[in-house]
């Protein structure tokens, strides 16, 4: 740098780059002795030319050695003294070029006919900017020179085929650059006849440039690469250090005649076959695995139990007749786990699981219960459910009343009170009803709120968790998309494969961010160890993906084969192995502009030049291995010109639409970058190399056998071809899945009556509940398949049925005979979920701002935001207070069921915060606005619960309005039970 | 009250659904039958207060001495015992550093403290150090909730709400798990499921306070009297049993829950008097706000919420957790250790003494843990210390704690632990051995898995009471 700013101080600048390599001989290019002037030239700070009135090459340069790179940048300044411009309408106009020739050729030569010129000329009337190889192949640019003006001139010579026979037939110029411009030159030119090598660089004057003219040149600089004209070397490819083989040992031990001898004599016994003792089975090969460390007979559990002379550890069992090892035998065993563990597939193969479990039975249409009387029956529904109250023997409560059942239909759909939807409040027959659910089902109000209940499984926020908890600021459209999924019905097969990949899907289908649920996976940005940081990544994926879709808790076989469902280790890290090569970032969206890649690029380059330059000044000054420089220092470590180039890029970058999602190498999405102290590589090739292990006891740092891509195999074989992560969606999507279509339904049927046919709605295996209605569970999950995997249809039928329209009246009979109220006997009144709290607080204050979509907006003392609770920020860990106190999930693991906490910190919010003070405030000025004093108690109440208080509730209210204000009985309306709960 | 009420009770208080192990639920019934405190075997101690050093305060330069880090200053890890350091990250095996402060021993047990901690040294018949302390993560995020939660993912409950589930709460018009976090201004952020109840009922999640200003909308707003605010409860009350009645019903789902709310009315209506009470020390002395520190600019905020966790326990708050963020050496030891010791050191020394003095100490449990500890080499060339938690100090005292007494120890560099390893999950069991609960016992059933606060199990150091 400082011999950067000398020069252009002491004299005409000639510069490579900024920093220049230290030996000069691996340059790919530089000058060879100094300027060579021709006798009319002129000496400043600046290089001034004049013209002789004819051509003449005042200033040229040879190179070191001929150029035969495939792309040479050139850039230099130019300025013309105003008074030396003429026009052809004034004069004859200006000439003067900067060539790129194979040979000098002497002050007077041509330099032309397929040489590269780059400069300024007449074009019609003006002088503008050109770039020509000859007078038939030049093109202008529409910039017309300016005097008293310094022009930063930047132009590429490349060759469109690579080789140093291939000649330079691109040219392109660039006036006034900025680093974001690499594909937006201002003029371009191509010509097939064209100089194969570039030996002298130089400056010609033609007949239009006059011996008076004031032309000046300076800060003439080569480089090979776009950043490097910029001032920025090109970084330093990294050494890759190669992986340390895996030692190979020859095998010393046979595992059929050594080993199981042993196993079979002191092991088995007690841990073989289906039903183990402790459930450890060790004729399982995976089984074993996870008892050893291979290559580490030391450090293995199995070595420690039977050599242990400890009697309540030791293994047998002291008083086993199985006896204890002899030294031999365990010799035989270290052996065999030092010289990696071989095993004989034969002898004994891995035993296939089987269940009889009635969540992986294919589902069965059952018939429509008959015999029911037709007054309680308005869809099919109701059969099943009348059948089974038939068995409890329970009765149905009545319907409810219709401000019950709008007020109901209105928190259940949409979060928003009834009188959020004046017309509704009018419906007063089911049929009337009826059409209001088929209007609220394509509202947005329905979609935010549905769209929330999927946000909740897929552990959706817009920041990395865990400690540093860097924001995902384009993490929001994931959350759009499932908005919009929501209000359009779209069929949950398409929903599930574009969430699993979307990236995968062919172009005209392709949906990056529905990516976005694999994506929301926390990421630790402070882990070093880019193993473990993998594998928690994956882990989270795995674990969500199989309970959100499939109803079954895999997590349990990270670790070890599930003790209970028919699920093992193996499994867990097959289906790890659709997502191995795959990982969140910053995907860029359709409509992408061109220069987007090379602006992610440049902005790399950038970066690792300057990171590279710290780590080696780091090296330099005796900072032990591994040198380690954070992303923060390195934009520190920017001098002014990276700096400049850096923001810029990134301003460029940010300005693309993106989303927050999942992608792989094959998927080729244009990935930009994120914020993060240690991220994953952004070599998404690389990523594509990684292949899947076992990893034992669920350590990342054990790995043991590779797997490949496959479901769990209780599901039946993985067919060869499958290992996309395509296969695993249509697989997941399939009719012939016994558990989408069943989950599905259920987690329908649990938001609509706050607990599923199955309660354990994110758990279908045997540790789950059964269903209460199996029949009805299959009924729905037919109709959903049948339907087109139309959610829509599942609510019609859900609320269109006598069973959602009952009243939540006790009745001590039924309560007798089925007091968990399993025969849905009745309703069951349920608090509402935080958002829904808000949004309804908000709605009868006639306060809440309905705008859709776009980046979520914070609400707190700072910025208060009265957009429906779904549009704010979920930064893990800092989710608004509102919506944490009111049982909001944490963002950390999917969440198929909201918890119900009830906490005095409750009523302290909802009585004395500034938001519920202020909101009681405006629900008083409306109730004002709306009626006369006499009736503000009533309106205030019916706009809350949506009905009329009866004469007695009236009373009270009118009683309470004589020592206090309106606003203060308000307050009271927004704390009622009745007003926080769907009744 | 019924048993039967009881039980219920319980239940509402903790959201519903117990879906307890039987111990709990057998603990209940004990307690309602006896009126005994409910524990597995006799408590120790009533309330804990855990004093979490985030960031990693360094053994070799607090409780752990070592000489011989002097000796082998600049040098390397000798191979005996690099060979022992576990193959993580940020295991640096170069330039040893000997500890900037000397160590002198103290009281009749003659325990050595740095001369970092003069204060706290004055108690150290009081302390059980353990110096063995071990886990495999090196990381601050991940590191806490392994220290405070049992594993890194953060999705576990903390050991502030395992104990508010085992014992219930003592004073219904405060917050049983109260939280603190102080100096959150580095790096590294609270995390959230220090705190957090997990899979656990929600309402047994700590309750996060500003020690300056006290528990968020307790105070009544400007323009609400003491009568409106009567009348307001009266009316709500009013409303929601009527509520109650109406969709209750004997023993139906959601009734527990509609009556927790309106008992919920009540329990707001205390704490608006008993919080405000709690956080208002102008009836402390000022010998009091000295002893903790309160005159000291650099001790204050730490001696605050020290003072306020006294103040707690002796109201029957079960679990105060101080979370005094800062410890991050990386660059330079002595300074940041020098400036977190006039932070911390003579609060913690005023705890001590203040809950002595009002025989406080008896019954609560005081620990002094951070998420790890440091290297005993230098970190690049700062003179600081990077993240180790292959061995690392922490202290207990009071709640039954023998004090005097040292247990564990690391190799003769204070990197690995060497005698009688500890882990987070012994911890805390320990911690949880201590309020009469036998860790591996306390179960909670989720995903048909019973989950016991020990995760895989752990168990509970008894010498630390014998």
């Amino acid at each position: 740098m400082m011999r950067f700013l000398a020069i252009v101080i002491v004299f005409f600048v000639v510069t490579c780059t900024a920093l220049q390599p230290l030996d000069a001989a691996d340059n790919p290019v530089d000058w060879s002795g100094d300027w060579t002037r021709s006798r009319s030239g002129g000496v400043a700070q600046w290089f001034e030319i004049h013209g002789t009135g004819g051509r003449n090459n005042p200033l040229r340069r040879p190179l070191a050695k001929p150029f035969d790179g495939d792309q040479l940048y050139v850039r230099f300044e130019l300025r013309y003294d105003a008074s030396s411009i003429d026009t052809p309408k004034n004069g004859n106009g200006e000439f003067l070029v900067l060539w790129l020739d194979e040979q000098d050729g002497g002050d007077t030569a041509g330099h032309n006919g397929g040489v590269p010129n780059i400069g300024l000329h007449v074009d019609g009337d003006a002088n503008v900017f050109m770039a020509r190889y000859a007078s038939s192949s030049q093109h202008f640019s529409d910039i017309q020179l300016q005097g008293d003006r310094v022009y930063t001139v930047l132009a590429k010579i490349a060759r469109s085929q690579s080789g140093g026979d291939q000649p330079y037939d691109r040219l392109s110029v660039w006036i006034d650059p900025e680093i974001t411009d690499a594909e937006s030159p201002a003029i371009t030119v191509a010509s097939s006849k064209a100089i194969r090598s570039i030996g002298w660089i130089g400056f010609a004057t033609g007949m239009k440039t006059e011996p008076d003219d004031r032309i000046s040149v300076s800060d003439l600089s080569l480089a090979t690469s776009w950043t490097e004209a910029f001032g920025i070397a090109a970084p330093t490819a990294p050494v890759v250090k190669p992986p340390p083989p895996v030692p190979t040992t020859a095998a010393t031990v046979s595992f059929a005649d050594d080993v199981y001898p042993v196993l079979h004599k002191h092991c088995f016994q007690c841990h073989s076959g289906e039903a183990p003792e402790s459930g450890l089975r060790l004729d399982c090969y995976d089984d074993l695995l996870n008892q050893l460390s291979p290559r580490d007979a030391d450090a293995s559990h199995l070595i420690a139990l039977v050599a242990s002379s400890d009697p309540a550890e030791q293994m047998p069992p002291p008083d086993d007749d199985a006896g204890r090892l002899t030294s031999d035998e365990i010799r035989v065993l270290r052996t065999w786990i030092d010289e990696g563990v071989c095993w004989d597939h034969h002898l004994l193969p891995t035993p296939t699981l089987e269940s009889d479990h009635w969540a992986l039975e294919p589902p069965r249409r059952p018939p429509i219960p008959t015999g029911i009387p037709t007054d309680r029956m308005r869809t099919p529904v109701d059969a099943f459910i009348a059948q089974k109250q038939q068995e409890f023997g329970t009765t149905p409560a009545d319907t409810a009343s219709w401000p019950t059942l709008q007020q109901r239909i209105a928190l259940d759909l949409t979060g928003l009170p009834a009188s959020a939807f004046p017309g509704l409040e009018q419906a007063t027959s089911h049929e009337a009803l009826d059409h209001w659910i088929d209007q609220l089902l394509c509202s947005p109000a329905y979609a935010q709120r549905w769209g929330r209940h999927w946000l909740d499984l897929a552990r959706w926020a817009e920041s990395n968790g865990h400690q540093h908890n860097r924001p995902r600021r384009h993490a929001w459209r994931y959350r759009d998309y499932v908005i919009e999924s929501f209000q359009n019905d779209k069929p949950y097969d398409q929903f599930i494969r574009e969430q699993i990949a979307g990236d995968e899907l062919p172009a005209d289908s392709r949906c990056l961010e529905a990516t976005g649920f694999l994506a929301a996976a926390r990421y630790s940005g402070n882990e070093l160890d880019k193993e473990i940081q993998r594998h928690d990544i994956l882990v989270d994926v795995v674990n969500t993906t199989a309970k959100t879709f499939l109803g079954i808790t895999l997590e349990c076989a990270q670790c070890h084969t599930h003790k209970f469902d028919p699920l093992t280790i193996r499994d867990y890290y097959r289906l790890q192995a659709f997502f191995t090569n795959g990982q969140p970032g910053n995907l860029l969206l359709g409509g992408v502009p061109d220069q987007a890649s090379s602006w992610i690029k440049t902005r790399w380059q950038v970066f690792d030049t300057v990171h590279a330059r710290l780590v080696d000044r780091k090296r330099a000054a005796g900072v032990p291995e591994p040198v380690l420089v954070i992303p923060k220092s390195v934009v520190a470590g920017m001098n002014a010109q990276e700096r400049k180039a850096f923001k810029a890029l990134d301003a460029a970058i940010a300005s693309i639409p993106q989303v927050w999602g999942w992608s792989d190498a094959d998927s080729e999405t244009i990935v930009a970058p994120h914020e993060m102290r240690w991220p994953l590589t952004r070599d998404l090739k690389s990523v594509a190399e990684l292949k899947t292990y076992l990893r034992l006891r669920g350590d990342p740092k054990s790995a043991g056998p590779e797997v490949r891509a496959g479901w769990p195999a209780v599901f039946g074989p993985t067919p060869d071809h499958v290992d996309s992560r395509t296969d695993l969606a249509d697989w997941i999507a399939s009719p012939q899945n016994p558990l989408t279509a069943r989950v599905w339904v259920n987690r329908i049927w649990q938001w609509h009556f706050g607990t599923g046919l199955v309660a354990t709605s994110g758990d279908f295996g045997t540790q789950g509940t059964a269903p209460t209605h199996p029949e009805l569970l299959d009924w729905l999950a037919d109709e959903l398949i049948a339907s087109g995997w139309s959610t829509r249809h599942i609510h019609q039928l859900i609320l269109r049925s006598q069973t959602y329209r009952q009243s939540a009246a006790v009745s001590p009979s039924n309560q007798d005979a089925d007091p968990e109220c399993h025969s849905l006997w009745r309703w069951i009144p349920r608090r509402l979920e935080s958002e829904a709290i808000r949004d309804c607080v908000l709605s009868v204050a006639d306060s809440l701002d309905d705008t859709m979509g776009g980046p979520s907006v914070r609400d707190d003392l700072s910025n208060s935001s009265h957009r429906r609770s779904v549009y704010l920020q979920q930064q893990r860990d800092r989710i608004a207070e509102s919506l944490t106190l009111f049982d909001s999930p944490a963002a950390v693991t999917t969440c198929s069921r909201r918890r119900v906490s009830t906490v005095s910190l409750q009523p302290l919010y909802l009585m004395n915060s500034d938001f519920m003070q202020s909101i009681s405030q405006r629900f008083a000025e409306r109730v004002r606005q709306t009626a006369g004093e006499d009736r503000h108690a009533e309106v205030a109440f019916r706009l809350a619960t949506g009905r009329q208080p009866s004469g007695e509730e009236a009373d009270r209210m009118q009683h309470y309005l004589q020592d206090h204000s309106l606003q203060s009985l308000c307050l009271v309306i927004l704390n009622l039970s009745e007003f926080l709960y769907v009744n | 009250m019924s048993q039967h009420d009881w039980i219920n009770r319980r239940r509402f208080l903790y959201g519903g659904g117990l879906g307890a192990g039987a111990m709990t639920f057998d603990l209940l019934r004990h307690a309602e039958a006896t009126g005994a405190h409910p524990t597995h075997h006799a408590a120790t101690a009533s309330s804990v207060i855990l004093l979490f050093m985030s960031g990693g305060p360094s053994q070799v330069d607090t409780f752990d001495p070592k000489p011989e880090l002097e000796r082998l200053a600049g040098k390397d890890v000798p191979e005996s015992i690099a060979r022992t350091v576990p193959k993580i990250k940020r295991a640096g095996l170069k330039n040893l550093m000997g500890s900037p402060w000397t160590f002198d021993r103290h009281g009749e047990s003659g325990i050595p403290v740095s001369t970092l901690f003069p204060q706290t040294a004055r108690h150290v018949d009081d302390l059980c150090v353990i110096r063995s302390m071990q886990h495999n993560n090196p990381v601050h995020g991940p590191g806490e909730c392994v220290a405070l939660t049992g594993t890194a993912a953060g999705d576990r409950p903390s050991i502030g709400s395992w104990s508010l589930y085992g014992l219930g709460t003592a004073n219904e018009s405060l917050p049983a798990f109260v939280g603190m976090n102080l100096h959150t201004d580095g790096m590294q952020f609270p995390q959230a499921a220090g705190w957090g109840s997990g899979f656990l009922p929600s309402g047994l999640q700590g309750t996060i306070v500003d020690p300056a200003q006290g528990i968020r909308h307790v105070a009544m707003p400007p323009q609400t009297n003491a009568r409106q605010r009567r009348d307001q409860l009266e009316l709500i009350r009013w409303f929601n049993r009527r509520h109650l009645e109406q969709f209750g019903g004997q023993n139906a789902q959601g009734q527990s829950e509609l009556r927790a709310r309106l008992e919920s009315y009540e329990t707001a209506f205390q704490m608006q008097t008993s919080a405000p009470e709690l956080f208002d020390i102008a009836d402390e002395s000022k010998q009091t706000r000295s002893m903790y520190g309160l005159d000291q600019p650099q001790a204050k905020t730490v001696g605050r919420a020290c003072l306020l966790a006294r103040r707690m326990v002796q109201r029957g708050v079960r679990f105060v957790q101080v979370r005094v963020g800062g410890w991050d050496a990386h660059g330079n030891i002595q300074g940041n250790h020098t400036k977190m010791a006039a932070r911390t050191d003579v609060p913690i020394a005023g705890l001590l003494a203040d809950l002595k003095q009002r025989g406080l100490l008896q019954t609560t449990l005081v620990v002094w843990a951070g998420e790890f500890g440091r290297t005993p080499t230098m970190e690049g060339r700062g003179k600081g210390r990077d993240h180790s938690p292959a061995g690392y100090s922490v202290w207990m005292a009071g709640g039954g704690v023998r004090g005097g007494q040292i247990i564990g120890a690391t190799d003769p560099l204070g990197y690995v632990a060497t005698e009688r390893p500890v882990s987070p999950h012994d911890f805390h069991a320990t911690l949880l051995h201590a309020l009469g609960i036998d860790a591996n016992r306390l179960t909670y059933n989720h995903h048909g898995r019973d989950e016991v606060p020990t995760v895989f199990g752990g168990q509970a150091v008894g010498e630390v009471f014998g």
